[in-house]
This record gives structure tokens, sequence and C-alpha cells, in this order.
């Protein structure tokens, strides 16, 4: 498929400015956090806007921050083009400048032909009111007229696979059918432009892969799209050129393959500036800022007990968590949560004392709870724990983001895993 | 860091690129400048936009409505009892002598529920803006749609309550033989005044409440206070301070001008009803320029 899409790319460069169906130029945002300035700026601006006084806002006030800084890049007819960055990077900010529905600060963005904004996955349906109503006065929202739905009706309603439901009412519908519903009115809008935001994390994955077919074959009848997704590989599969944002920012707009080599890289950097904690030891407390028990140190010891800084796949490993109790706690127990960072697995681990029926009685003082494992069956890569030491439903500290990263030699390279294990022959003779 | 200077150059280059390809047939350009920099241009889209929004302003008015009536028990009947308790309340308030109240041209109970009418079809105008853009927040902050579609809508609604409410006046002027004149006809020009003075400081404070919640909380208030500045229980006053307080309020002619033309058929103050009507209609176009204007900002701050 990518060896189709470079084709038509190096086909197009004759026409191509007048191919351009989107085109962001310069654009600024600035956004505030803080509730009440942000809603005193607000009316700071409709007033200058009614007085005609606002030209554009190139100067942040006080406790605002770019959320979109000086962002440039351009969209072809049927091109896809990836949209990829850390979550607050700005690409919902930027899908709404280019919806319109916001105004950039600075800088500005041209349109030709309709946009449909798939953030808006069933936007205006009314809970109390028919499948059959609510497609008509979301796609009306949406921008067609009667007789357009008309036409479009039965096809919104095989797609979506509603059937019979039709006519109950929207909140008797299960999530996924309403959510189906919401994304066969909007892609049945016949637009120019697509703004994929995220939605396609609804729905199982039948219906996800039929979500890609219709895109699929909308580009093929030269819709355009961007695509918003936190995961790469559908990024890759579906676009043939992306943007990566962070903090605002542009970074890189090239193809999908660089882009995304680019994005992967700067997850992984910054964990690789943390990974030299293998151990951590925090500040001490004072009682009263404690629930009881509080935790002092992670780090690792090896099989003879002795202090590591660096964990190599299948050896064998203690975990060690130090506390300080200051009163006497019965049932104490851990629980581990282990999260591969820029994997797509999310969590590979998941160990709890309260699982294994493994609880601990703590007197006043200093303790050291170890998980022994026998052989460390994480594969090379970088890991993020959660600590939680709990008894029953009470969680007396939690440590998020304890980040350590484990190396492997070349007997790894095809495992998911460590497997222990012994070879041997048992021949009879 | 952000080139001022080359914006403009650059713009008039991809305009010239696009007007190559002029086949398709929405070019829109999203600027940061204040659109009343343009006026024409302004003037200009918000009449393409009035066109545009009519029938989505239809399908909204008809899912509101029938969204309205189909969780409720007593449907349309709610359009019509809150003037028939004011009226009954004050009917029996007035005979027992609690309130002191002067002699109206018609029948009492029917001059109070008429009047009351009156007095929710304009306070419906009002609270239309504010509330279609409370309800359609999420939708506001997600599609580009016209924003005029959402007032258009609220105001079917308050003529379509108002045509149920039409039932009740009816009965009201048969049960007391009132006797009307050709000057009736005249008497929906004067209501429909009287919704524009409505939808025009709805349309000018939807922005503002949607922003700040005081503003939803203090119009509650202030509606049931301008109530009672207005001759709806009560005839018009003549004299005193309260009188020339009542004199003031602009809703004062447009009612009464209203219920006069269905009545009697004589007006008792035109000159006063063509300045509210003024008012009203003048306060509308400003009102639709800031309530447009400023939507993108208000986006901008409810949502994330």
């Amino acid at each position: 498929m990518m060896s189709i899409n470079e084709q038509e790319i190096s086909e197009k460069p004759q026409n191509n400015d007048s191919e351009v169906v989107l085109s962001v130029n310069g654009v600024s945002k600035r956004f505030c956090r803080d509730l009440k300035k942000s809603l005193f700026y607000g009316v700071q601006d409709i007033a200058s806007e009614v007085l005609g006084l606002r030209e554009k806002g190139d100067k942040l006030r006080p406790k605002e921050f770019w959320a979109l800084d000086n962002v440039s890049f351009q969209l072809r007819r049927g091109e896809a083009l990836g949209l990829v960055g850390k979550n607050g990077s700005g690409k919902s900010t930027l899908l709404r400048v280019i919806a319109g529905l916001i105004k950039p600060d600075t800088g500005f963005v041209e349109v030709n032909g309709r946009i449909a904004p798939l953030i808006a996955l069933g936007a205006g349906f009314n809970p109390i009111l028919t499948g059959r109503e609510n497609i008509y006065a979301n796609m009306s929202i949406l921008g067609l007229s009667k007789k357009e739905i008309d036409e479009r009706f039965d096809e919104v309603v095989e797609f979506a696979e509603i059937g019979d439901a039709i006519d109950s009412p929207v909140q008797t519908y299960s999530s996924g059918m309403a959510a189906r519903l919401g994304f066969a009115s909007a892609i049945h809008t016949d637009p120019e432009i697509l703004l994929v935001d995220e939605v396609l994390a609804v729905g199982d994955a039948n219906f996800k892969a039929k979500c890609f077919r219709k895109l699929q074959k909308l580009r093929e009848n030269k819709t355009s799209f961007i695509l918003v997704n936190h995961n790469p590989q559908a990024i890759l599969s579906a676009c043939d050129s992306a943007v990566y944002l962070s903090k605002g920012k542009l970074i890189i707009n090239d193809k999908t393959l660089a882009v995304i080599q680019k994005y992967e890289e700067d997850l992984f950097q910054s964990s690789i500036t943390q990974k030299s904690i293998v151990s951590m030891f925090l500040p001490q407390k004072l009682e009263s800022e404690t629930f009881g028990i509080n935790i002092t140190s992670l780090f690792f010891r090896n099989k003879e007990g002795n202090m590591i800084d660096s964990l190599v796949t299948g050896e064998c490993i203690n975990f060690c968590v130090g506390c300080k109790a200051y009163k006497r706690f019965e049932k104490i127990n851990l629980h581990l949560t282990i999260t591969e960072l820029g994997g797509e697995a999310g969590i590979v681990l998941f160990l709890s004392g309260a699982n294994d029926q493994h609880f601990f009685e703590m007197l006043p003082g200093e303790h050291e709870i170890q998980v022994q494992m026998p052989y460390l069956s994480l594969k090379s890569g970088t890991y993020s724990m959660t600590i939680k030491l709990k008894r029953e439903l009470y969680t007396f500290e939690t440590i998020e983001n304890f980040i350590f990263s484990v190396k492997s030699d070349s007997t790894m390279s095809n495992c998911m895993f460590y497997q222990p294990r012994k070879w041997q022959i048992i021949s009879s003779t | 860091m952000r080139q001022k200077s080359q914006r403009n150059s650059t713009q008039d280059k991809v305009s010239k690129q696009t007007q190559g390809a002029a086949k398709r047939p929405i070019r829109v350009v999203h600027r940061p400048e204040s659109s009343m920099r343009h006026p024409l241009q302004l003037f200009k889209n918000m009449g393409r936009d009035l066109l545009a929004s009519r029938e989505l302003a239809w399908r909204l008015m008809v899912r509101d409505i029938s969204a309205q009536y189909r969780q409720s028990f007593l449907g349309f009947l709610w359009a019509v009892i809150p003037a028939v308790v004011l009226a009954a309340t004050f009917t029996f308030a007035k005979n027992g002598g609690v309130v002191n109240i002067g002699n109206t041209d018609i029948p009492y109970p029917a001059y109070v529920m008429f009047s009351m009418t009156l007095w929710q079809t304009f306070v419906e105008s009002l609270l239309g803006p504010i509330q279609a853009v409370a309800a359609a927040k999420a939708m506001v902050a997600k599609i580009s749609f016209p924003r005029e579609a959402l007032v258009i809508a609220k105001l079917g609604e308050v003529f379509f309550n108002f045509g149920v409410k039409l039932i009740l006046i009816i009965g009201l002027f048969i049960w007391f033989q009132i006797p009307v004149t050709w000057n009736l006809i005249l008497a929906p020009v004067a209501l429909i005044h009287l919704i524009i003075l409505g939808t025009s400081i709805g349309m000018f404070l939807a922005p503002a409440s949607a922003l700040y919640q005081d503003f939803s909380k203090g119009i509650t208030l202030a509606t049931s206070f301008w109530l009672f500045l207005t001759p709806v229980v009560y005839p018009v006053p003549t004299d005193g301070v309260f009188g020339s307080i009542v004199k003031l309020n602009p809703v004062t002619p447009l009612l009464v001008t209203t219920r006069e033309l269905a009545t009697t058929g004589v007006i008792s103050n035109p000159q006063g009803f063509w300045i509210a009507s003024l008012i009203g209609i003048l306060g509308l176009l400003i009102a639709w320029v800031i309530y447009r204007l400023s939507m993108p900002y208000i986006v901008e701050r409810i949502s994330s």
C-alpha cells in the first residue's frame, strides 16, 4: 500500500497548488488553565472583537501559554494526514481551529470545501428521540438538507447496523450502537475534508475495521482527511504524511514513517533520560504527613543480596520496597503494575500480594518487603511501575512512574518474554 | 517570532491559487482579526447564515418540541397552566380584598390570563437564546453550524407554544363574551414586536450567561421582578412614581398595545409602542452581531 501512495504523490506535483484543500499558515493559539482568568480573557476578547479592535493576539497575557505555536502545513485533495503528539500537545486545538470553531490568535487557515468533524460523534443526539429522528437532526447540524438526508438514510442505518432499533429512543441503545450511529451519520455527509479525532477508539474490532475500510473508500473518492490517533500503527497504515506536534510546536511534517520514527524516538528519549533510576530513595516524611506507613526506597537486589543498577532478562532478582511504619499493622500487601513505555501492550505485569494471599504484619520501625523473581521474564525495554502499599481497600501510599529498564542478550531477539527452560535429552538404549 | 509582514503577502498568493480551482463551492478563511473590520463581509455572512439555518432550525425545533412533550404526562397543558394558576390566585386575592386592584376593560380573570399569556411569551422569547446556547454547548463546541439556527429554532418554539396558548385565549374570549374589533388582525404585529424585544435581550445576554452562571441566576430573578413592573395583574397605572416606572418599562407599551388591539381596538399609547418597537428591532440587530461574534470565544472558554 505504501508504494502505491508514494506513486500517487510523485505524480501529483504538477497541479499541486490547485489541489490544496486546507492550508494552515503560521497558526498560533493561546490558552489559559486558570478558569477565572480564562473567563475574564474571554470577555476581554469578545469586547475587542465586537468593538473591532482585535487584529491578532501575539502576546501572552499572565498565566497563558501557547497551545499552538506557529503551525503551518497543507493538505491536498485525497490526501490523508496523520496528527501525532502526546496528550496536551495541541492536536485537538488544531482541529478546532481548522473546523472554524475557534479563531486563531495569529496566522490564518484557508479551507476549500465542507469539513465534517468526527470530533463530534453523536453531538446533538437527544436520548429521548428515536434513532431515526436523531439521524435527521444530527445530519442537518452537519449541514445536509432534508432531501440529502432522505437519500442517504438507508445507507446510514445499514452502515450503523442498527436494524429495527432505528425507531426506538436512543437512550435505549447500547453505547456501541449510539457511537456507530454517530459515526455513520457523520461519515455519510460526503465532506471534502474529514477530521477524525480518536473516534475510532469506540466500537468493536469488526466495526473499527469497517470504519477504516470506509475511510479508504472515501479517500479513493478524493476525500482528504486528518487522522488523530495515539496508535502510531493506525496512522502508518492509513496516512501518507504526518505532522508531529509537541507542546504546540510543529516538530516535523514529512512522510508518515519518518514522522512516526521521530515521535517514537522522542517518547523513548524522554524515558532514557530517566533510565538511570533503577533505585529511588524518597525524602523522609513526618509522621503526620503519612497514613501510618510510608515508602522510603525502591531498588533491586541480586541473588547475593547486593543492590544492582542494571537489570538483565532471565536473572534472579529481588524487587525491594523499603518502608517505615509508625504503628502496628496487619494484612499489609503490595501491588505492582508494570507498563512498557512506548509500547502498545499497556500493562504487561500486575502482581498483587492480595491475589497471591501474601500478607505481612508490620511493627513500628523500618522494613523491607522483597518480591523475589527467580527469573526476570521482561524483555529488553523501558518500563514504568506503579507501586501501591495497601491493607484491604485502604492504600497507604502510591508511587507512580518508577522507571527502570531491562537489558537482554541476543537470545531474546525474537521473544516477547523470557521463558526459563532446561534442555535435555532422554534416550532409551 | 510570528511573521507579521509576511502574512498578508502569503494570504494573497494562496487566494490566487485557490481561485484557479474555483469549482469548489465553499471557501472559508479563518483569520484572527475582528470581523467588525470588514462590516460588509460580516453582514453578507450574517444574511447567508440566516438563510442557511432555516432547515436546521426547523429540525432543531421539531426535535426540541417532540422531546419536550414526549417525556411529559400533561404535555401541551403546560403551556397554559401558569396563566390559569396566576389568574386564579389573583382573582381570588382581589375578590377577597387582599390586594387592591383597579378596574379593567375586560373581566378580571380574562384580563390576567390574557396578559399573563403575553408576558409568558415575552419571557420565553427572552430565555430562548440563553437556554438554547446552554443546551447546545456540547454541539456548539464541536460542530460549526450557523449559530443563528439555535435562536430561530427557539423562536419557532415560542410561536408554537403561543399557538397552544391561543386555544386558551379563544376559549376565554368566548366564555367571557369579550367583544373584538377589526383591529384584532393587527394584534399579531404587536405580538411580534414584543417577541423581537424579548429575543434581542436574550441574544444580548446569551454569550455572557454561557460564560458566567451569575447571569442565568440573575435573569430568573430579574424576570420575576419585571413581571410586577408590567401591567399584567393590574391595569396601566396613571400616576405616581410607580406609574412612571411602569411607563418607562419597554415591555409595557408592547404588551398593552397587543392586548388593546385584541380587545377594545383603541391604542392608548401609539408613540410608546413605536419607540419600544424601534428599541426592540435595533437591539435585535446589535444583539445578533454580538451573539455571532462572541460565539468562537465562548467555545474557546467553555470546552476542553
